[in-house]
């Protein structure tokens, strides 16, 4: 196990209090160190918005980038070196807004990169917008008189699209959340971790009274996480109940070739360790002759 | 000088572009130049294609307007191209598929009606060989001998067995015999024969970008289809085996510009090529790359635009959109090569460039130097050392409890070292957040400036290696014509010709464009009269030039209607200029003729 305190920054987060933020950065610098990962060996990617802030909260390699592009930048790094665990932070506006395209393509993709969405159902940093996943009917600054479209299902769409580890936590279950993101990282393919997130400033609808008597845990339940159509059922199981159950645990868990074991470039090298002084190009070139 | 030009016409879909090159490398293996040039419609079936074949004992990377021989796949063919056909010159066409008796053909015109497609059935060949009987007619014509024509067709068909091959030995000999026996070639002004000389190397520019980047070392591709750049990922994706390279055709070009800028932090070569609409969906992270001074090249291949516009031509109009994109000020480079072998050259410098300042690199071509084919000899073809500058890939001491590496260090150069993930104790957060030294955040005022003036300060060192423009011709001309990027060859030519005819003219070509070569105003400031010539409609490159350069000009020749200049076009406009019968020229052709419907419009 790594020393906790080698994650951590000598930079303190600002974050609101009460933010589900503090939360996540915990359980997922506790499952780093769980996992006796080393910090150079780990890179940390993040988006924009409270939780694009996250990268700089890890004493690891990180990367801030911009809005919505975060797994587009996991994917350069990890298929450089898949040697390095690789990690996504983004929020729902982030990953299912403006970054939709990019999820359901790493979905299929399967590469070997965690995706930590934090999902407060509200756009926080920009101060209180709505969100893909904000549920219908929810007022907020950008839809006054209420949210007219179904929110995105993130579980179902991200089943539906081949990902083979889903699961989702809570942001103030940090034992649960702790061992549902040591388990993602482990996995070996893409993992997305959707964590209902508490917005104290923002979202008035969703707070942790509202989350009580909803929530529980389905693995505990008895799913079968290698059950397919039982876990796209169970991701729609909130909105067909109308909220009156709300699962969180694994709901789906696969093992499939990942995108980087079909390639030959890299199978005994990693691309970072070729030799690029030199390169031979006379076979190359004679082609066009 | 000897010189020929062969057209080949016809629908889109029979193979019009593939039967250019195939005649280019006839004559690039027995002594000769060939520059090939296609124009079509963006349609797969129907429409109609061009390819245009200069053969040349001279170095000539460029079309002229007229052809020799039209190769006619179609009446609509002749209808098109005839009025471009030399004094003299020669039409194939077949008689038994298309009745031209409403045609009136140019009497000085020879025609030759070969049955093409008789002769590929008797071989029991398919539609598409119709093109190597006509290669095997022309060479008839031209008194060639067909063993170059039969090593290539061995060398191409040669895995799809012996069958094939004889196949397409039989068409192509069909071809040149029927020529023979039914026509008195002396009648046929042109004639060429086998020179000595090495086999040259014959590619496009876009494969030329490809080679060159994989010679760089290239080790992650990604790209999003989008003409004119796709061949730069076909051509790349087509050796990742063979160079051990990653190749992802992306979602979008918004993640393959992020999956590059990735790589690029995990410390691999990485590049994409687009043209401006990827280029406008990548334009937010040109500047994370610049922020968070992660290298990156990107290819821009330009098109006629704005929006759709026609996305087969040719055009110069994204230079200001390339030098200015993305918000904030920030340090890039800007280059355009000016042929194919400047293109393979040009990319093993950029990446240098990239990599040795930590800053995006762009290099333009556009349609007409990505998919024209030029003939170069190997030696033109350079290996530039590979540079990587400050990038520590060695593992360092552990950093203190809670502490990052410096990764923006305030350095005198402006370029601070750069570990790669994996390297202990460079922990840190390339970030495209404004940031003090150790990666963190910050909006304090000071460090604000003093990182600005970091990256912003990378320039000075820079210009050291960047190259001045290209001055030909003589030093003492009246008039200058100064272009950028792909015009080189056509610029050049048009002075040649000037020149012969003792016209002094000079030109000034540039393919490091931004940021602008510091003896720039000078060089400009001893040109007596200086004439602009560019492939768009706004002059944009001598903006440019006016606004660093302080560059007067007094003339300028520019075209926008989809095709590039042609040298007897600059040639003419530039003795007016000269002469003081033309100032703001405005070039574009009134052929009657459409592409996308192949009609004729009225």
């Amino acid at each position: 196990m790594t020393n906790i305190q080698e994650f951590t920054t000598k930079e303190v987060p600002q974050w609101c209090p009460g933010c589900g933020n503090f939360i996540i950065l915990a359980a997922v610098k506790s499952a780093l160190s769980q996992l006796n990962l080393e910090t150079h060996n780990t890179v940390v990617v993040s988006g924009i918005g409270c939780s694009g802030k996250d990268s700089h909260f890890f004493r690891t390699y990180g990367f801030e980038g911009i809005h919505g592009r975060v797994l587009p930048v996991a994917t350069g790094v990890k298929l450089s070196n898949r040697k390095l665990t690789v990690l996504g932070m983004g929020g729902d506006g982030d990953a299912y807004g403006i970054g939709l395209n990019h999820f359901i393509h790493a979905c299929r993709r399967n590469l070997d990169i965690t995706y930590i969405v934090h999902n407060n159902e509200i756009y926080g940093l920009t101060t209180g917008q709505v969100s893909p996943t904000s549920m219908k009917g929810m007022k907020t600054k950008s839809t006054p008189h209420g949210v007219i479209e179904q929110p995105i299902h993130p579980l179902a769409l991200a089943i539906a699209s081949d990902a083979t580890f889903v699961a989702r936590g809570y942001s103030s279950n940090m034992p649960h959340l702790t061992k549902i993101v040591a388990e993602a990282i482990e996995h070996k393919g893409f993992s997305l971790i959707d964590i209902f997130q508490l917005c104290p400033s923002w979202n008035k609808v969703n707070t942790a009274e509202w989350f009580k008597d909803r929530l529980y845990d389905i693995n505990e339940a008895g799913h079968d996480t290698s059950d397919k159509k039982k876990a796209f059922e169970k991701a729609l199981e909130d909105v067909n109940t109308n909220y009156e159950k709300v699962p969180i645990g694994i709901f789906y868990k696969e093992e499939r070739a990942t995108y980087g074991d079909e390639l030959p470039q890299i199978k005994e090298k990693e691309l970072i360790n070729h030799e690029i002084e030199n390169i031979d190009m006379s076979k190359t070139l004679a082609r066009f002759k | 000088m000897s010189e020929f030009i062969w057209k080949i016409g016809g629908e889109a879909g029979f193979g019009i572009m593939g039967s250019g090159l195939m005649f280019s490398k006839i004559f690039t293996r027995s002594g000769y130049y060939a520059h090939s040039y296609s124009e079509y419609a963006s349609l797969i079936r129907g429409g109609h294609n061009v390819s245009q074949v200069r053969i040349s004992d001279k170095k000539r990377d460029c079309p002229e307007k007229h052809c020799d021989l039209l190769v006619a796949m179609d009446k609509f063919s002749i209808q098109a191209h005839m009025h471009t056909i030399s004094k003299n010159g020669g039409i194939i066409y077949d008689g038994k598929e298309m009745d031209i008796s409403d045609i009136k053909i140019r009497e000085d015109i020879n025609t030759y009606n070969v049955p093409l497609l008789e002769i590929t059935n008797k071989f029991k060949g398919k539609i598409l060989m119709r093109n190597t009987v006509a290669i095997g007619a022309t060479l008839a014509l031209l008194d060639y001998p067909l063993e170059y024509l039969e090593n290539i067709l061995k060398e191409t068909f040669g895995r799809k067995g012996e069958e094939i091959v004889n196949m397409n030995l039989d068409v192509a000999k069909g071809g040149y015999d029927y020529i023979k026996e039914n026509y008195d070639t002396s009648k046929y002004p042109f004639s060429l024969s086998p020179k000595e000389g090495e086999s040259k190397i014959v590619f496009t520019g876009n494969e030329a970008i490809g080679a060159g980047a994989i010679k760089a070392g290239l080790k992650f591709y990604c790209a999003y289809p989008m003409t004119p750049a796709s061949s730069v990922l076909h051509y790349i994706a087509s050796k990742e085996y063979d160079h051990n390279i990653v190749v992802k055709h992306t979602e979008d070009e918004i993640a393959a510009i992020n999956m590059v800028i990735g790589a690029s932090y995990a410390g691999v070569r990485a590049m994409t090529a687009t043209s401006g609409g990827g280029f406008a969906l990548m334009t937010e992270a040109i500047g994370l790359a610049a922020l968070s001074e992660t290298p990156i090249v990107i290819a821009l291949a330009q098109r006629t635009g704005p929006s759709t516009g026609m996305p087969t031509w040719t055009e110069q109009a994204d230079l200001r959109f390339a030098i200015h994109a993305s918000q904030g000020d920030f340090l890039r480079v800007v280059l355009a090569p000016g042929d194919v072998a400047d293109a393979y050259n040009l990319i093993q410098k950029a990446f240098n460039l990239a990599d040795k300042y930590q800053i995006p690199v762009i290099i333009m071509t556009d349609k007409f130097l990505s998919e024209s084919a030029a003939s170069v000899m190997e030696e033109e073809l350079k290996s530039l050392p590979i540079e990587r500058g400050k990038f520590i890939t060695k593992d360092m001491e552990s950093l203190s409890q809670g502490e990052k590496f410096k990764r923006y260090e305030l350095i005198e150069d402006g370029v601070s070292p750069r570990p790669i993930p994996g390297v202990l104790g460079g922990e840190h957060v390339g970030t495209s957040y404004e940031h003090f030294e150790n990666s963190f955040s910050t909006e304090n005022f000071e460090m604000r400036v003093k990182q600005a003036d970091k990256r912003a300060g990378k320039i000075r060192k820079l210009v050291e290696d960047l190259e001045p423009p290209m001055l030909h011709g003589p030093e003492d001309a009246e008039l200058t014509l100064v272009c950028w990027g792909s015009h080189k060859p056509i610029v050049f030519e048009a002075v040649d010709r000037l020149n012969a005819e003792g016209v002094k003219v000079n030109a000034l070509h540039f393919s490091y464009i931004h940021p602008i070569h510091p003896k720039t105003k000078e060089i400009l400031s001893k040109c007596s009269k200086l004439v602009i010539v560019e492939n768009n409609s706004t002059a944009q490159f001598g903006g440019y030039l006016k606004e660093h350069a302080d560059a007067r000009f007094n003339g300028s020749i520019l075209r926008y209607d989809g095709r590039p200049l042609f040298p007897e076009e600059v040639y003419e406009h530039a003795k007016n200029i000269l002469e003081g019968r033309e100032k703001d020229v405005v070039v574009y052709d009134k052929d009657p003729v459409d592409y996308y419907s192949a009609a004729l419009v009225e």
